[in-house]
């Protein structure tokens, strides 16, 4: 059992590392989302996700 | 349906501001009544009379109720307000449908939370760690995961993959895979038996806090940190290999609640290493969120939502790194079952999980336009539930420490639960702060200055570190266009949630469960009984009441086990418990040998009031499972008196007990182990067990001669006697303590003996078979003799009048004819009948009632014993002489000083 883990576990970073080591274009490509993330959030705190005037769900008050 | 169309590039998806606040207001009700839980559970450990009597109100029902609170109303709702403000964000699009999302809230809350609470109140739940709720439940919770993932899964199945932020992942994966793990864990173990149903339930106690907690939570601290420092995250790529790593490992380590069990060791310590790179894969997650903050230490010193990240972040990495070093064999065996155990869930729960998701909370909060927000007693709140958090698992730490020490001396179980008293009571204190800073919180939400605007300008926030790379993503995309099936991150969350639960289903369920199976079919005796109708009706009743939440039912294959309690439990010996009741905590002893340990009246008077007869115990007491007194049991309580007198029979019946003492080798006698003056401090290297059984190798113990040790040893028997023996013997040692109404034979009367050293030690070291006195000796051997002195102590002289040699004739003839069947002829208690009588007949050799005593028995016989009345049958003066004689039969035995 400790095998199986052991080695499944292994493979698993194995894999990572060798597409992270052999592809810069993959280490670019990967750390793509954490930019969205952060222009998303610039785009809602903007106020627009709520001054919508069709908007059904904007503050209750 | 909200807005199913993609938004157009300017246009932003529609939060559902109203759900956040719903659930936001569900998570702080539902938080404030499962700390009341907890507060009221810690209190019952210091007054344990506290709200008792009340089977709504019992501790184990209670404590049901904090945890399924915390884990569904508190974390659920918190999780669930969350996705509603992130989704959106994180996918682009809004989520699935408004009304679906407060049918979700109305199940959440109103048919999980609400009378899942109430059912456990009213005696309708299982008892499955992490899934106490009643299988009704368990339906509508399943329901809600799948609504769930139409209403947060859903909006990211158009998602690229180069925009699917890990926090997505989180949440995605979470969703799938506690939909998938909560039914296994939940419904399985109900259906397969003992052993191998543990083997499927330690894989839900850990996917509750792996696959559903901890993503979740993890989700919020990888928004939360980016969102409010305004700086991306230090490595996307770390972060993605942290999630695979998780959900790839954390269903492996299930089984390390198990270490030393009957499970096979190949899949405990297929565990035990899953633990260990889980811990390695925490230290990459922690280290890639706190490299996050580098540079924004003021940030977090400033903003108080991110502070309670940053608390969170920091108290996952101690409780994984805790709960790695746990799984490993030489501190598991130390610490398991102890307070240890639920200091490290409190930190888990509180430090890392509550900790986050108020920061996550506090943090959209602020966002949502037109609410209050109160920094400064948001800020109160924090150090509050800081200070509180600390002392608790500081505390609960030591505690477990203390405890798991006594446990692998020789001392009683009771001593345990004495020694950690003050820790239980400073657990309880330390709730106040947290229960207050909870409630400061809620204020902080709901005071303050309106919130008008956004919270951060956009002035502020800093461009990505590395525009060119950012930039540059769109022609990467698309050189990896062959992988356009990976694009559907659903289908990839889906297909290795499924691949990773069938996984770990396989390794630490389905190959275990097979081999536990074919060792039952080798090893179980073909004739071992099923459980009773009541004793299956007691079974119900002890698992409705969280009886396995402090007794254990496996003894594990460790010498101060064994030695305590008793031959490790076999897997085939659990063939039919449905469910299994292996417990992960022991704050009572473990009951998996309580077969012939105490008499039904002992089981009985304890049930109604543990502290009848073990004065220091913290158990509830269960006066609704009787009439008004502990002789009038109802059906429930005779139903659990049969479970608890079941479990061990099997074993018992089977001759392997027998079949392995012949087989072992010449063991050192007890007393080998005893006479050491250290015993308490040190294991026995012999695993003699302490309890239970009949040991030939009683030792005559003797008290000090010399007069002034005479007297030390009387007043630390007259302390040990008020702390384990006046609960049943009374204080002056007259057989009238709390317990003797209904214990049948009464308690002695110690004042109306004499008793010989050999005697005393006898009783004290093997109990009284066939009454509620129990062997005592895993007490040292200086106590006992303590014991012994005091017990003579409590004797008044009253020597026998000399008899004339005639009337000593007539005597001796009349107790031939009357008494000798069961006396003996010499008075030694062992005539003819003798054997087949429990209590055994009293060797009056040994003993030497008083003459008022003697007339009394000889009156009234003796209730519970085979002694009759002899009021009728002999006249008086016969029972005159026959007093007269029994008492002349008292010998001095060799050892023993004149007292």
């Amino acid at each position: 059992m400790i095998n199986i883990v052991v080695i499944a576990i292994s493979a698993v970073m194995l894999a990572f590392v060798l597409v992270w080591w052999r592809w810069p274009a993959f280490r670019l490509w990967t750390e793509a989302p954490k930019y969205f993330m952060l222009r998303q959030e610039r785009r809602f705190d903007d106020g627009t996700s709520y001054s919508r005037p069709d908007s059904k769900t904007r503050d209750p008050e | 349906m909200t807005q199913r169309n993609t938004e157009s590039a300017g246009e932003l998806p529609i939060v559902e501001y109203g759900l956040v606040r719903a659930h936001i207001f569900a998570s702080l009700a539902t938080l404030l009544i499962s700390a009341t839980f907890g507060i009221l559970v810690a209190t019952k450990f210091n007054f344990p009379e506290f709200l008792g009597g009340h089977a709504w109100l019992t501790w184990g029902r209670l404590r049901y109720n904090h945890t399924q609170g915390i884990f569904f109303g508190w974390l659920g709702n918190a999780f669930i307000a969350f996705f509603y403000y992130a989704v959106p964000r994180l996918a682009n699009r809004p989520v699935w449908s408004r009304n679906l999302g407060w049918l979700l809230f109305s199940i959440w809350n109103f048919a999980v939370v609400l009378p899942g609470w109430v059912l456990v109140l009213a005696g309708f739940s299982k008892p499955l760690e992490w899934g106490e709720f009643p299988h009704i439940v368990d339906s509508f919770v399943v329901l809600a995961f799948i609504l769930m993932a139409f209403e947060f899964v859903l909006p990211f199945l158009k998602a690229r993959l180069s925009d699917l932020y890990v926090a997505a992942w989180y949440i995605i994966g979470g969703i799938i895979f506690t939909m998938l793990a909560y039914p296994v864990g939940n419904i399985v173990p109900e259906l397969v038996p003992g052993a191998r149903g543990a083997a499927f339930s330690g894989l839900w106690i850990h996917d509750a806090v792996g696959l559903y907690v901890t993503p979740f939570a993890v989700a919020i601290a990888y928004y939360v940190v980016p969102a409010a420092t305004r700086r991306p995250i230090y490595s996307h790529f770390l972060s993605m290999v942290g999630f695979w790593l998780l959900f790839f490992v954390y269903p492996l380590n299930g089984t390390h609640h198990y270490v030393y069990s009957a499970i096979p060791m190949s899949a405990q310590k297929g565990a035990i290493v899953a633990s260990a790179y889980l811990g390695m894969d925490v230290i990459l997650v922690v280290a890639n969120l706190l490299l996050s903050l580098r540079g924004s230490s003021a940030a977090v010193g400033r903003d108080v939502p991110l502070r309670f990240v940053w608390i969170g972040v920091v108290s996952y990495l101690v409780v994984s790194l805790q709960g790695s070093v746990q799984a490993l064999m030489p501190i598991n065996r130390f610490i398991h079952f102890s307070d240890f155990v639920i200091g490290h869930s409190h930190l888990a729960m509180i430090g890392f999980a509550s900790f986050i998701a108020l920061g996550g909370i506090a943090h959209l909060w602020q966002r949502i336009p037109g609410t209050r927000y109160n920094e400064r007693t948001m800020s109160w709140a924090f150090w509050l539930l800081a200070v509180g958090m600390s002392l608790m698992v500081v505390d609960l730490t030591i505690a477990g420490l203390v405890e798991g020490q006594l446990w692998q001396s020789s001392a009683p179980w009771i001593e345990s639960v004495r020694a950690v008293r003050s820790y239980w009571l400073i657990r309880t204190l330390s709730g106040l702060p947290i229960f207050a800073g909870f409630v400061l919180f809620w204020t902080s939400l709901v005071s303050g200055p309106k919130t008008s605007a956004v919270a951060a300008p956009l002035s502020k926030y800093e461009p990505p570190e590395d525009p060119a790379s950012f930039e540059a993503v769109a022609p990467v995309s698309r050189q990896l266009s062959w992988t356009r099936w990976l694009s559907y991150a659903n289908v990839i969350a889906f297909v290795a949630g499924v691949g990773f639960f069938a996984f770990s289903f396989l390794v630490l369920a389905i190959i275990p469960g097979k081999q536990l199976e074919d060792e039952i079919k080798r090893v179980a005796p073909a004739t071992m009984p099923k459980l009773t109708a009541s004793e299956q009706r007691g079974r119900v009743i002890y698992g409705r009441e969280g009886c396995a939440y402090c007794h254990t039912e496996q003894i594990r294959s460790l010498a101060a086990d064994v030695r305590r309690f008793g031959a490790p439990t076999e897997a085939w010996e659990t063939k039919h418990d449905y469910p299994h009741f292996w417990g992960t905590r022991r704050i009572g002893p473990d009951l998996s040998r309580e077969f012939n340990l105490h008499s039904s009246d002992w089981q009985l008077t304890h049930l109604y009031n543990p502290r009848f007869v073990v004065r220091d115990s913290v158990m509830p007491g269960y006066p609704w499972l009787f009439e008004g007194s502990p002789n009038q049991p109802t059906q429930e309580g005779l139903d659990v008196l049969a479970y608890l007198q079941s479990l061990g029979r099997a074993r018992e019946l089977s001759g392997l007990e027998q079949q392995e003492s012949a087989d072992l080798p010449s063991q050192a006698p007890d007393m080998a182990v005893m006479s050491d003056a250290s015993a308490r401090a040190t294991p026995p290297t012999v695993a003699v067990p302490m309890v239970g059984g009949y040991s030939l190798s009683a030792p005559i113990l003797h008290p000090a001669s010399e007069s002034c040790d005479l007297q030390e040893e009387v007043g630390r028997g007259a302390s040990l006697f008020a702390a384990n023996c006046a609960s049943c013997h009374g204080s002056p040692g007259k057989g009238n303590g709390k317990a003797s109404a209904s214990l049948l034979p009464r308690p002695a009367d110690l004042t109306a003996a004499r008793f010989s050293d050999e005697r005393l030690s006898g009783v004290l070291w093997n109990g009284i078979t066939g009454s509620a006195m129990p062997p005592w000796r895993q007490l040292s051997a200086e106590d006992l003799r303590a014991l012994i002195a005091y017990v003579h102590a409590l004797y008044s002289d009253d020597p026998p009048s000399e008899q004339q040699d005639a009337k000593l004739v007539t005597s001796k003839a009349l107790f031939a004819a009357a008494c000798a069947s069961c006396h003996g002829n010499t008075g030694a208690g062992n005539g003819p009948a003798a054997a087949a009588l429990a209590p055994a007949p009293t060797n009056f050799h040994l003993k030497q009632p008083t003459e008022e005593r003697a007339w009394k028995v000889l009156e009234d016989g003796v209730p519970g014993t085979a002694m009759p009345p002899w009021k009728n049958e002999l006249s008086e003066d016969e029972r005159r002489a026959l007093v007269e004689y029994v008492r002349s039969l008292y010998r001095l035995p060799q050892g023993d000083s004149p007292r």
